[in-house]
């Protein structure tokens, strides 16, 4: 018990850990910006918290001594399950008994409320509720499900991500089908901000008609054993690199942020981006107010040898020269992205939180509960909730009490 | 539609003028122990939370869909199930003096809702989901539930503090064994809910991004907040675990509730900073 509860210390002061400081970064970043501590941090992975061994090893010895405590209490839980278990009431338990009670009635309203009654000498005694001993069994095994399975499945997931333009097929061999994208397509709202992003694909599987989907964000598809999901979208542009004459060199796809050398002009060109709705802040910052074309602007800078020698803003089209060359970009078109993933573990994550969830339920709301009537004695026994116990049973004595009256 | 966002304002406005006043009679209640103060109290608050239901309602018809997209929906929300969960507790146990520890907190929060952005947006393609309703609509009534708790958690410690000085509770402040067993069965409410809100989220966050767990910051002290009352019930149940030490945990669990929703969203990037 005391492991548990320094186990959970230690995750969540780690967990908290990862939180405020910056994760995944270079270690010189850490270096530099926490220079009497930088190589603590490294050293103790506090650089990559969520995946450093420390935090592997105390989720790990978390789920063994869960597993422990559970091996441990749950035999003495079963033996409680007995039909012929009975727990005794504390010494501290309050008389509930009244001289003016009518005992048969309140008989009658703790039948009424389900209760398993057992005569004895000079009384009864009733319970119920023998389900919920084992609710913190079934608690602990959710959580070690949920941990496992998320584990296991998190190293055998087979993942990958992929961006497509429209007309572009991406094979998925070993599992004998290609997904082909027909359309990538924004829906607008009035206000020109996006409702929603769609995949138009095929999936083609050889001598089968080939099957028309769409997918996107929260509504992933499933093709055999790989679900697809709607992650990413970028643009698309067309570089185009003419001499004087207008007779093209170079033609090449560039997104935005990536760049091209072209080595006849030792020169690199930088998609720094694209603006579909350009706007320029007052800062000199380039923005777009949404994804339509309606003033589509490139935003372009040239290096020489690694010299900055220029920095554009252009329309579709427009040539920026230099030297004897002229660039331009045009025909930009939307592409997705698409993340893949086949992972066994969500099963199990399922499985678990209902196990978790119920075992829950059975603990905090089907406790056991019972009732010992003697002569001139009624008291309560139960772990979970004793005062509201006593109180339910108070009420029940009283209302025993007002129907004799009535009467 | 103007007129409709103009009444949700007035509405709200209402409402939290109802429960700022409430807050001070039921404080007026405990000190004086004037039951016509404390009926009054209670009939503010439940007045409070009729004219926040047609704010919420009103809502509701402007934007289409439940209000739980962004920081001021979602402190009005908070509120919302602060005062349903004292409302229930109040109905079914009676305990008056609970809120004057539980109002002050449902008028802070509102409070808060208060000076943000009221605008309603549409909702971005990420939160286009069912699971939107189940996740947030949980975390409501968890958060609700662990304010309830830390209220009463804290008129434990005052009431154990009264006992302590040999000061007999002529004051409307309940047995402080009875507010420590609420406190307790609130928060084990609240966990179960709390519980829900992660699974929810982790199974939305699978159908979304093909991750059930990112390790988000908002995940990640959801997940703190859990592990806290882990404790607390596990230290309870176990070792019989009650009195000042577990108050003091449930106003710590509720600090760390507080600090998941706004200290997170404000403080922390994360892909949950709905603004």
């Amino acid at each position: 018990m005391k492991t548990a509860i320094l186990l959970f210390i230690l995750i969540a002061t780690y967990s908290i850990i990862g939180t405020v400081l910056p994760q995944g970064l270079a270690g010189e970043v850490y270096l530099r910006d926490y220079p009497k501590i930088g190589n603590l941090i490294l050293t103790l992975q506090f650089d990559q918290v969520y995946s450093s061994w420390v935090f592997r090893i105390l989720l790990g010895f978390f789920i063994i001594n869960l597993v422990g405590c559970t091996l441990k209490i749950l035999p003495g839980q079963l033996k409680r399950m007995d039909k012929d278990h009975f727990m005794k009431a504390s010494l501290e338990a309050e008389n509930l008994y009244k001289d003016d009670l009518d005992i048969k009635k309140f008989k009658e309203l703790i039948k009424s409320k389900k209760y398993y009654i057992e005569e004895n000498q000079g009384g009864f005694r009733a319970s119920k509720h023998k389900i919920g001993n084992i609710g913190s069994s079934v608690t602990h095994l959710g959580i070690v499900v949920i941990v496992l399975g998320s584990f296991l499945g998190n190293l055998f997931a087979e993942e990958g991500f992929f961006n497509m333009l429209p007309g572009d097929i991406k094979g998925f061999p070993d599992y004998g089908f290609s997904i082909q994208l027909e359309d990538f397509r924004l829906a607008f709202r009035e206000n020109k901000t996006v409702d929603q992003y769609y995949s138009d694909v095929t999936i083609l599987r050889p001598n089968q008609e080939p099957q028309k989907e769409t997918l996107w964000v929260n509504k992933p598809i499933k093709v055999n054993d790989l679900n697809f999901y709607q992650t990413s979208y970028g643009w698309g542009n067309d570089l185009s690199i003419k001499d004087e004459n207008g007779v093209e060199l170079e033609k090449k796809l560039l997104r935005n942020g990536e760049s091209f050398f072209y080595e006849p002009e030792h020169v690199t060109i930088f998609l720094y981006g694209f603006y579909p709705d350009f706007l320029l802040t007052g800062a000199g910052e380039p923005i777009t107010m949404s994804e339509k074309k309606d003033n589509p602007t490139y935003a372009v800078i040239l290096y020489h040898l690694n010299e900055n020698v220029g920095s554009y803003i252009v329309k579709p089209g427009e040539p920026i020269k230099y030297n004897d060359i002229n660039i331009s970009f045009e025909n930009s078109t939307l592409y997705t992205g698409i993340t893949y993933r086949k992972d066994f573990g969500y099963f199990f994550v399922v499985l678990g939180s209902l196990l978790l969830i119920l075992g829950l339920i059975f603990s905090f709301y089907f406790y056991p509960k019972n009732i010992i009537v003697e002569e001139k004695s009624i008291k309560i026994a139960t772990r979970q909730n004793p005062w509201g116990f006593n109180y339910q049973i108070k009420q029940l004595v009283d209302k025993a009490l007002q129907r004799g009256d009535k009467q | 539609m103007t007129n409709l966002v103009q009444m949700e304002e007035m509405f709200f406005l209402i409402a939290f003028a109802a429960y700022t006043i409430s807050a001070v009679a039921f404080f007026i209640y405990v000190a004086l122990k004037k039951d016509k103060v404390g009926n009054a109290a209670v009939l503010l608050t439940i007045v409070g939370f009729i004219f926040h239901n047609i704010a919420i309602v009103l809502r509701v018809i402007e934007s289409g869909r439940l209000p739980f997209t962004n920081q001021f929906e979602f402190a009005s929300s908070f509120t919302w199930g602060i005062v349903l969960c004292y409302i229930v507790i109040h109905f079914v146990y009676k305990f008056t003096a609970v809120g004057a520890f539980v109002m002050p907190i449902a008028f802070l929060v509102m409070g808060y809702a208060s000076v943000l952005p009221k605008n309603i947006k549409p909702l971005m393609p990420a939160l286009q989901s069912s699971w939107l309703y189940i996740h947030v609509g949980t975390a409501i009534i968890s958060y609700g539930a662990f304010a309830v708790a830390a209220g009463l958690a804290a008129m434990y410690l005052i009431a154990v503090n009264r006992e302590k000085e040999g000061i007999k509770t002529t004051s409307g402040l309940p047995d402080a064994e009875a507010c420590d067993y609420m406190s307790y069965r609130v928060i084990a409410f609240g966990y179960l809910m709390l519980t829900l809100v992660i699974i929810t989220g982790a199974i939305w966050a699978k159908a979304a991004w093909s991750r059930y767990w990112a390790w988000d910051p908002k995940e990640t002290w959801s997940l703190i907040t859990w592990i806290i009352y882990s404790v607390y019930i596990h230290l309870r149940f176990n070792r019989g675990w009650k009195g000042k030490s577990a108050a003091w945990f449930a106003v710590i669990g509720f600090i760390c509730v507080i600090f998941t929703f706004i200290g997170v969203n404000t403080i922390l990037p994360s892909i949950h900073s709905y603004r």
